[in-house]
């Protein structure tokens, strides 16, 4: 891409969010919504030397302008309501409503996820990194600054189906980068089911899952494997990553002591003391269908030799990309559980 | 009712949708032997428009009954498949497997599952029969080519003849797709008579402006009395759409395959035969290219 373009578009590209996060009126939130979704459009679909990644980046600019344009109108239904522009200001019912359903439309939640596979799938692995993580932060920070006005019961609604889906949705994909849409579905399910109870712990969530995915997205750029039959001789390219993907799976999955448990076991413990047992039940029976899914790419990855070809196993020859940040990005995504009161006291 | 399905057919012919309409899955069923408008505005040349009023349709609950079971059957079926593995195979399976044959030719019901079509349709001489083969083992497509162009005023070349495989519906009528990516070669059993065929793989695209885009590459058949086996790598297609090959070329994306289709359309009059034994995919480990044409950037860097 040209670099003056290029530097235009990522420098929109942070800005966007940061407008967003920065701001209390809320035309200016939606200008940063609208800043970062015009901005990634051409990095969605930079490359048309697939037809794939056309059709991603049509996808998500209709799907994003449909979320945009229902969140401006809650917004002039809440101005027409209230007479205010004001974030922080407590909004009506059906404008809290429909921005509700505009920014879970925003993040990919259920039911407004049949967007996120199929976009992610089309997409490079680094834009798939991007819109996992960075496009998540203005959606999710409008919410925690209007968490007063949510419905509790439609928002647990919308987590509980969108766990379910996530979880669902994933059992038999084997494209990695879809696997990635449903994780990230099911990890948003978490992340809202706590909005309105603890903003904190949607904040903690919110960053160990950035953690977890930009891990595991660059470990399957690295080791340039975008399926799990190639995931399956990735072993022969790099054992050591190989063997950490494992632990950054677990770790997606929850399951301790690993750093991806910790806002599990946060939640669970807050749902418990607002006396939602049978939800905090609930959603740690239906974290198992995507804990299936993660260990059986650990599984057919990492922990058996799967049937192949000599030449798969001659890999280890070419000479593979090295990013210099990312073994502290996998001990960041493994060991942090131990430091977790620490993480509390921040917080 | 009556009304509001004058209404749809005034809107559909005014906004000249090719989709079906929103109400159209509903009442679908329960309308037998109706010429449903609401497909396709498509007149053969030269034909009349039909005017039949839609007040004047049959109506059957029996078949609305039929079709609602159905469809709740095929609804569980994929969720259990969802559940067992990839297209309701076990995992290991999947990966495993290096050959799969997806059509072959040993029933009625499988004939079926093709639709043949020629020129005929717009007013040439082209014939095309499908039946099965000795024992029942083949498919036999016959009939003869002519490229004598139909004197209807609009059309100006003809001659062709096709067959292509019905498109996979789920459960109330939405789209599936087969999903090969796990292969890298189509691999046929024909025993054709020297003619060159077209074989064309159609991958339903998401917009509908693209939905004519087809990949297509050519099967060389040999003549006589011996089977060939040709093996044709999906990174051979190339891309064309509504018949002219494509400047921007894209390779081949595996699972989300629609359909599979020969046409034969090699300007010769004359008879036809091509028999298939069967249609399947192979892993050729060996075969390691991704896509044969060169996709030149418009804006190279200096």
């Amino acid at each position: 891409m040209n670099p003056h373009a290029n530097m235009i578009i990522m420098s929109s590209l942070i800005l966007g969010p940061m407008i967003t996060i920065t701001s209390s009126h809320w035309v200016m939130a939606w200008v940063g919504l609208e800043i970062n979704m015009l901005a990634i459009i051409p990095l969605t679909g930079q490359t048309t030397t697939t037809h794939e990644q056309f059709e991603a980046s049509i996808k998500y600019f209709l799907t994003q302008a449909a979320a945009s344009s229902l969140l401006l109108f809650s917004i002039i239904n809440n101005v027409w309501n209230t007479g205010q522009f004001d974030i922080t200001q407590p909004t009506n019912t059906l404008s809290s409503t429909m921005m509700t359903a505009a920014l879970t439309m925003k993040l990919g939640l259920a039911p407004f996820h049949y967007w996120l596979p199929e976009t992610l799938q089309g997409t490079t692995t680094m834009m798939t990194l991007i819109l996992t993580t960075w496009q998540k932060l203005a959606p999710l920070t409008l919410l925690m600054m209007i968490n007063q006005s949510l419905n509790t019961s439609l928002l647990v609604t919308l987590s509980l189906l969108s766990m379910m889906i996530g979880g669902w949705g994933g059992l038999n994909q084997t494209q990695l980068r879809k696997i990635m849409a449903f994780s990230s579905i099911a990890h948003l399910g978490w992340m809202t089911m706590i909005l309105t109870l603890s903003t904190k712990l949607t904040l903690l969530t919110f960053y160990t899952y950035i953690t977890l995915t930009t891990t595991m997205l660059l470990t399957i750029k690295l080791l340039e494997t975008n399926k799990m039959s190639t995931a399956m001789t990735s072993w022969t390219k790099s054992p050591m990553l190989n063997a950490t993907m494992m632990l950054n799976l677990m770790s997606l999955a929850g399951l301790p002591p690993l750093t991806g448990f910790m806002p599990k076991w946060l939640i669970l413990q807050e749902l418990t003391k607002n006396h939602m047992t049978i939800i905090a039940a609930t959603s740690a029976i239906l974290s198992l269908l995507s804990l299936f899914f993660y260990i059986r790419i650990a599984y057919y990855s990492t922990i058996t030799l799967p049937p192949n070809m000599t030449n798969y196993s001659q890999q280890w020859r070419h000479k593979n990309q090295q990013k210099p940040y990312l073994p502290l990005m996998i001990i960041t995504s493994s060991m942090l559980t131990p430091i977790m009161p620490t993480f509390m006291m921040i917080l | 009712m009556a009304l509001s399905f004058k209404l749809m057919e005034n809107v559909f012919l005014s906004s000249k949708c090719h989709r079906q309409n929103a109400l159209h899955p509903f009442c679908g069923p329960l309308l037998t032997n109706c010429i449903s408008k609401l497909y396709s505005s498509y007149r053969r040349p030269g034909t009349s428009p039909d005017n039949t009023p839609l007040w004047k349709m049959n109506f059957s609950f029996e078949n609305g009954v039929d079709w609602i079971k159905k469809n709740f059957g095929l609804l569980k079926k994929e969720l259990v498949d969802h559940v067992k593995g990839p297209e309701g195979r076990g995992f290991e399976e999947y990966f495993l497997e290096q050959t799969r044959v997806v059509w072959e030719f040993r029933s009625q019901k499988d004939l079926d599952e093709w639709v043949v079509s020629s020129d005929a349709e717009i007013g040439g001489k082209s014939e095309a029969y499908l039946k099965l083969g000795k024992n029942n083992q083949t498919a036999l497509l016959f009939g003869t080519l002519s490229t004598e162009a139909p004197r209807d005023g609009e059309t100006g070349y003809s001659g062709y003849c096709a067959i292509r495989a019905k498109l996979l519906k789920g459960a109330f009528d939405t789209k599936k797709y087969y999903d090969w990516s796990n292969f890298n070669s189509l691999y046929l059993r024909v025993r054709g008579d020297g003619r060159p065929w077209m074989i064309n793989i159609y991958t339903d695209p998401y917009y509908s402006h693209q939905k004519d885009d087809l990949y297509t590459y050519f099967m060389f058949t040999r003549g006589g009395p011996y089977w060939q086996e040709i093996t044709i790598p999906f990174s051979k297609f190339f891309l064309s759409s509504w018949g002219r090959i494509q400047d921007d070329q894209y390779p081949l994306w595996l699972d989300k395959i629609s359909s599979v289709g020969f046409t034969l359309g090699d300007k010769a009059d004359g008879p036809f035969q091509l028999e298939i034994d069967f249609i399947g995919l192979l892993n050729d480990r060996a075969h390691t290219e991704e896509f044969a044409y060169e996709k030149y950037e418009r804006n190279p860097k200096a």
